[in-house]
């Protein structure tokens, strides 16, 4: 249990080439002893690479690691008493599941008694404990991940469990259980978990921060709800919620409302000190409804097509070029193929260069 | 149909049993045949078609002064020869292989794989090229027509067997495996010893069979590099012919020579039906 601090990391796999390309673009950032991160983000966009620096698998072309205020960038993966899960079963094929799940204890001399308890406590908890003396390549693939993640979750004292997609070979019930476990090992032990996806559902239910990444750059950290209502940049906006969040192309046309196709849309931003006129708008589907009595802040639109997605329906409308979409709920009646529909002010967000403003 | 493929299937097995058994049975009844029953026409079951005999055997343990061969001492020499050579092979070749599949090595235009390269091109070589810069290396260190001096060879020629199948073994245990051990604890060492290692002894039993074939069956080096002092099994054998071949004695020293093989064929045979050599990754 450590609070992390990574301060200007950065990373290259060529650092020696005259144009090095880098994983991972400088930035700082903490992680508080006891939290739960998720690192969200495409493939490819950097999760993995910060996660091994992290572990020191990999060890940072820039920049410092700290645990509780130590510097550990320069210290091994073995010292570092860290724990991390990779996205495809790691298990000892040689040893029983028993022997799996005590051996970070025994490569660190805890005492027979403690690893009993511990590989005990562990087995209980992720449902492994009638397989204890089996041979663990015995196992099925889930069950092997189980393994992984329970090596992962053995020792108490880790500064932080680090999990590289630990749940995509797990099959979608036990993935449910699982992550409310972890939930509940990180309350009741609170131990740091910092766990990367591309899922944004799962990063959204895990986690109590999240880290969005793309091409190396961390774009934004916030709470899911931040996120979801306040995303800094547009990537955000279309990477989390589903359906991504509804971008206009739009002018400004005074200093708190903007134009798109010649409807005037009204938001909470000020606009005066803008370097250009042109901006994107943003909204998210959810908070897009049919127009009942509002007076501004409307738009005229032609519906194409509505889904019945079980919970809510999808209104899907051209708006002159643009298309948009509407979240709606299962009961409301779509009139005719032409809607009004009403875009809340509070609820715009104004992109200057995909930043938010 | 389906009885047509049955019939079909034991017919090949049958043909191929007949095949791979048959010398062995030839060998075994000659072994105990004489000059008469060897040279008097086909003969095939014992004490029916001929009188059997345990003379070619006694041969073989006989010292050379009563006129036998006595083929037990270069049996030692070729087991130990073998089997030390093999076991030395193996180590530094799995220490090698582990480090070029794990690590990164260069040196101007070489890289990991022309390393690895470099190992199997010494067995690509004929053999013949390497006799004379062996005898003058064995000889000029004074190791000539002595153990020692035959296991440096062997082990030249035995590592990159073990390099080149260790090598691809190495780089079918996924990273991921060392990278586990390292977070739980493990120094580099450890990891390779306590996890990568146990992980890949399927790749040794493999790699270590094939030494043990390799080195077991070579005669060419052993002829080359030893005259008086010291023999190994193969070349004792080929010792036996004289102008008038005793089919006997060669046929029980070929029985003998193929023992230690057929018994690792055995070992290998039932490790493999306990599935231990399936699916050890994954």
């Amino acid at each position: 249990m450590a609070k992390i601090d990574l301060s200007n990391i950065s990373h290259s796999y060529n650092p020696n080439d005259p144009n090095p390309v880098y994983a991972l673009n400088p930035f700082s950032m903490t992680w508080e002893n006891g939290n739960r991160y998720a690192i969200l983000g495409p493939s490819g966009c950097g999760k993995t690479t910060m996660l091994n620096i992290v572990s020191g698998l990999v060890r940072p072309s820039a920049g410092r690691i700290l645990f509780d205020n130590k510097d550990v960038t320069d210290l091994k993966t073995e010292d570092r008493n860290i724990a991390q899960v990779f996205q495809f079963p790691v298990i000892y094929n040689t040893m029983t599941v028993y022997e799996n799940l005590a051996f970070p204890l025994k490569c660190r001399d805890f005492s027979k008694s403690k690893t009993d308890e511990r590989v005990n406590s562990v087995a209980e908890t992720l449902n492994l404990k009638s397989f204890l003396n089996s041979p663990a390549r015995k196992l099925t693939a889930d069950q092997k991940q189980l393994i992984s993640l329970g090596r992962g979750l053995v020792r108490e004292d880790v500064a932080a469990v680090l999990m590289d997609e630990p749940l995509t070979v797990i099959d979608p019930d036990l993935k449910f259980r699982l992550r409310r476990n972890l939930k509940e090992i990180n309350e009741q032990y609170k131990t740091t978990l910092v766990y990367v996806t591309h899922d944004q559902n799962e990063a959204m239910t895990f986690a109590d921060n999240i880290i969005v990444m793309s091409e190396g750059e961390v774009v934004q950290t916030g709470s899911p709800k931040e996120l979801f209502e306040r995303p800094n940049t547009t990537f955000v906006g279309y990477f989390i919620g589903s359906p991504a969040m509804n971008l206009f192309e739009s002018e400004v046309s005074s200093n708190d409302s903007v134009k798109i196709n010649n409807n005037l849309i009204k938001t909470r931003t000020n606009l005066s000190n803008l370097k250009t006129k042109k901006i994107k708008l943003g909204i998210r589907s959810e908070f897009i409804k049919i127009a009942q009595n509002q007076n501004e802040n409307l738009v005229d639109v032609n519906v194409e097509k509505v889904e019945d997605l079980g919970n809510y329906k999808l209104i899907t409308a051209k708006l002159g070029d643009f298309t948009i979409k509407s979240k709606v709920t299962r009961e409301t009646e779509i009139p005719s193929s032409k809607v009004k529909l009403h875009i809340p002010a509070d609820r715009c967000c104004v992109y200057e260069d995909n930043k938010l403003i | 149909m389906n009885k047509l493929y049955i019939f079909l299937k034991y017919f090949f097995i049958v043909v191929w049993t007949v095949f791979v058994v048959a010398p062995f049975l030839w060998a075994l009844t000659t072994s105990f045949k004489d000059f008469q029953s060897v040279n008097g026409g086909v003969t095939y079951i014992p004490w029916v078609d001929f009188e059997p005999n345990l003379e070619g055997w006694k041969v073989l343990i006989k010292s050379p002064a009563k006129g036998g061969v006595d083929i037990i001492e270069p049996y030692f020499n070729s087991l130990f020869v073998t089997c030390t050579a093999s076991l030395i092979s193996i180590i530094l070749g799995t220490l090698s292989a582990y480090a070029l599949s794990r690590y990164t090595f260069k040196a101007g235009f070489v890289k990991n794989n022309d390393i690895t390269f470099f190992f199997i091109s010494q067995r690509i070589m004929p053999p013949i090229v390497l006799s004379i810069p062996f005898f003058l290396f064995l000889s000029s260190i004074n190791l000539l027509d002595s153990l020692t001096g035959l296991i440096v060879v062997y082990i030249v020629l035995l590592m990159p067997i073990a390099v080149w199948i260790m090598v691809d073994f190495f780089n079918k245990v996924p990273r991921e495996i060392d990278e586990t051990a390292l977070i739980d604890g493990c120094n580099p060492y450890q990891a390779f010893l306590k996890v990568v290692l146990p992980n890949s002894i399927p790749g040794l039993i493999v790699a270590g069979m094939f030494c043990i074939i390799f080195g077991w069956i070579d005669f060419f080096f052993a002829f080359i590099l030893t005259f008086t002092e010291v023999q190994l099994l193969p070349v004792k054998i080929v010792a036996l012919n004289s102008s008038v071949t005793p089919w006997w004695s060669l046929s029980a020293s070929a029985l003998v020579s193929v023992a230690p093989l057929i018994i690792v064929a055995f070992i290998v045979e039932r490790y493999l039906s306990k599935g231990n050599l399936s699916g050890a990754i994954k």
